[in-house]
């Protein structure tokens, strides 16, 4: 039993250290650090081939490629909740509510003494004046038979650090309400087509997307600046009734809850396929997206649509900068029993002879509207943990908690000595000035004789 | 629109101007003490940062695009925030002498935001949402907080190390006299940063909201995101060194000048080298 008093109060005494604290951050930093200067989530290859073997080996193996998802990751960001918990239980609430106790005036680096003139009473109630003017709180404690005056300013603002605490804590909680009871995905819908949504059982057509390229020459040279990307859909939620909706960036629709993205867009293609001189009406129908592949039958080659190229240079039948559709033309790969056969650029309406009598010619084009989904009950919880979050700090930044402390002692000709110190959470320095300031004030105010 | 470009480079240069010569005259002023030097410099500043906040609201009434999208908008708020953040310390707590720097750093920025005008372009759909209003001077402006509690980390330091080694140099120790004690430089310089956290804070979570309202998602783990968390870490760990006695002063302004190295990778290296959701250069 002492043993495990023993481990927990090690526990208790390391999370709680605030340097430890600051140490989790400082590795937090260094791991966020990396992910921001290691490429995330490409293949191993990208990587040995950008950087030396070591630097490459030592990225994929100790999850850098991933970093955000590694268990140093995960673990360290962990560490720090727990070391926030045990700091806010072991020092910030302690800490809330100083103890009304006596100090050694003199010791304190922010102190002042003085000797006036008047009863001891009569300069208590003038102390007590004082600070009462000036919107402290007074309260008053007797040790060993001597009278304490404490004079607290923006003693609520001691909460501060602990209501920053209770954001995370909040944020914390919004977000995993989100992985336990929310969901989100990705779709992608070619015009004309409706897709459902598996979660929610929703559907969503395609009526068209259109984006828009404005060509602007700039100091650099021709920029082509996409100015909206826009798609026009017709939705069926919960009550059955379909209604058409517009999705934007930055302006997503809300459908039973769950909100809908424009992300992406592109290109979905008709190849026409013919056989000597026949055409193949299945694989003619079939809509490709980029990176899907047809295969002929008979044989054993395979054709897949690599990219959509809106523009084709003549000068150079190259593809060009301009991303709106002025001449267009498809890549397309070749392969032949699984070997490499070529990569070609491919005008629209143009046909390639693949041999044995197999001609394929990029015959149509349809723009696809790629849309991210996602509900997310956290919503709330996260935003009002963030706003608790930034009011802490505020209180903890604007808001300096100071207490002074004042002691009357009765001399015999008459006066009295006053004996001011002053502290603060944040310390000495930042206070002097304002001590200063209200000393100032406060010597007069006391009728200093000495 | 005719004109604007006369109108937008014309007050820039103004701008640049006021900077050189108000850096010039208060930098002189923090080794000679001239008090007449204030008396040039200060007006300077002022002029200049009054030039930079009229060419970006000249530039937004003509162009009716805002004119912070670009790497060249941001970085002209940024030199006039730090400048304007300055310009009330100095006012408030006395530091002029502090104010060659920062118009230094202020002029070179914008000479380097220049570099990067190349006109006016309409907004990406991404940035044509009402938070861009919001977010992006928030995180500009906790930038350049933490340029001018970077300043006075350097002068406390420069302070500190040459308190302990010139300490038979009666002219040095005259001149290190002149400065606030380090006492006081170091809670200016938590000052700074008590602005400039909270801003920052808010500015992550504006863009958090930002990209949930985009993309779907508050975090994406983008590389400007996962900057900006690290300048964010830095300077919680420099608030949480700041409450201890003993990491008070010269260790908590080393944080201070690390963390205004990390704003600056945030802010130009990641914009400028990394790619990713928030590569807005012009």
């Amino acid at each position: 039993m002492v043993q495990i008093r023993s481990l927990y109060d090690d526990f208790t005494q390391t999370f709680g250290n605030i340097l430890f604290a600051v140490s989790l951050f400082v590795v937090w930093g260094i791991l966020t650090f990396i992910g921001v200067i290691v490429d995330q989530g490409k293949s191993p290859d990208i990587y040995f081939s950008s950087y030396p073997a070591p630097i490459a080996r030592a990225i994929v193996r100790l999850n850098f490629d991933n970093i955000y998802h590694s268990p140093w990751y995960i673990g360290i960001v962990g560490l720090i909740l727990i070391s926030l918990t045990v700091c806010t239980f072991k020092r910030v609430i302690p800490a809330r509510l100083p103890p009304l106790r006596p100090v050694k005036i003199p010791h304190i680096p922010l102190n002042a003494s003085m000797t006036v003139a008047g009863n001891v009473s009569d300069v208590r109630a003038r102390v007590d004046a004082f600070f009462a003017k000036r919107g402290f709180q007074i309260r008053k404690r007797e040790f060993d038979g001597i009278e304490w005056s404490f004079a607290d300013r923006h003693n609520w603002a001691r909460r501060g650090v602990l209501v920053a605490h209770l954001g995370f804590v909040i944020i914390a909680a919004g977000t995993t309400l989100y992985w336990a009871r929310g969901f989100s995905g990705e779709t992608a819908i070619v015009t004309g087509q409706t897709t459902q949504i598996p979660q929610t059982k929703a559907t969503i057509r395609l009526d068209s997307f259109n984006y828009h390229i404005t060509p602007i020459l700039t100091k650099s040279g021709m920029v082509y600046q996409p100015t909206d990307y826009v798609s026009q859909v017709t939705v069926t939620g919960n009550d059955g009734i379909a209604k058409h909706m517009t999705v934007r960036v930055n302006h997503p629709i809300d459908i039973d809850g769950t909100l809908y993205y424009q992300a992406s867009y592109g290109f979905a293609m008709r190849l026409a396929v013919t056989h000597n001189g026949v055409a193949n009406a299945q694989l003619s129908q079939q809509v490709l997206a980029e990176g899907d592949s047809l295969t002929l039958p008979g044989t054993r080659e395979t054709v897949t649509y690599e990219r959509f190229v809106p523009t084709v240079d003549r000068a150079t039948r190259m593809p060009s900068a301009d991303p709106r559709v002025n001449d267009p033309a498809v890549v397309l790969n070749v392969t032949q029993a699984g070997n490499d056969a070529g990569t070609l650029l491919v005008p629209l309406h143009t046909a390639i002879d693949l041999g044995a009598g197999w001609r394929v010619a990029p015959a149509s084009y349809l723009l696809y509207s790629g849309f991210q989904y996602r509900y997310d009950p956290g919503i709330p919880l996260v935003g009002i943990g963030a706003l608790v979050l930034l009011a802490g700090l505020i209180i903890s930044f604007y808001f300096l908690p100071a207490r002074y402390y004042v002691r009357v002692d009765e001399r015999p000709n008459g006066k009295c000595d006053i004996g001011v110190a002053a502290s603060t959470v944040k310390g000495y320095d930042i206070f002097a000035t304002q001590f200063d300031a209200l000393l100032a004030e406060f010597t007069p105010a006391m009728e200093t004789t000495t | 629109m005719t004109g604007h470009p006369q109108a937008d480079e014309l007050l820039m240069i103004i701008a640049i101007a006021c900077y050189t010569i108000g850096a010039l005259a208060l930098i002189v002023y923090f080794f000679s003490r001239d008090k007449w030097l204030v008396n040039l410099g200060a007006p300077l500043a002022v002029v200049g940062c009054v030039a930079q906040f009229t060419q970006l609201v000249v530039r937004y009434e003509l162009t009716n695009v805002w004119p912070l999208l670009n790497l060249y908008g941001s970085l002209s708020l940024f030199a006039a925030m730090s400048v304007a953040i300055f310009i009330v310390f100095a006012i408030r707590y006395k530091l002029w002498f502090a104010g060659g720097f920062v118009l230094a750093l202020a002029a070179i920025t914008l000479a380097y935001g220049v570099t990067w005008n190349e006109g006016t372009l309409p907004a990406v759909p991404s940035l044509q949402s009402y938070w861009a209003k919001v977010h992006v001077p928030i995180v500009v402006s906790s930038y350049a907080a933490f340029l001018v509690a970077f300043v006075f980390s350097c002068i406390y330091l420069v302070k500190y190390y040459a308190e302990r080694r010139a300490a038979a140099d009666s002219a040095t120790v005259a001149w290190l006299e002149s400065l606030p004690s380090l006492a006081q430089l170091d809670v200016i310089v938590y000052r700074a940063v008590a602005i400039g956290l909270p801003l920052i804070s808010l500015g992550i979570i504006t863009g958090a909201a930002w990209a949930k309202e985009a993309w779907g998602a508050y975090w994406q783990w983008d590389p400007k995101e996962t900057a900006a968390l690290c300048t964010w870490i830095v300077y919680l760990a420099y608030m949480h060194l700041h409450t201890r006695n003993a990491w008070r002063g010269v260790r908590t302004n080393w944080v201070s000048v690390i963390g205004f190295a990390v704003v600056i990778f945030t802010y130009l290296g990641v914009n400028i080298w990394i790619s990713g959701l928030h590569s807005y250069k012009m």
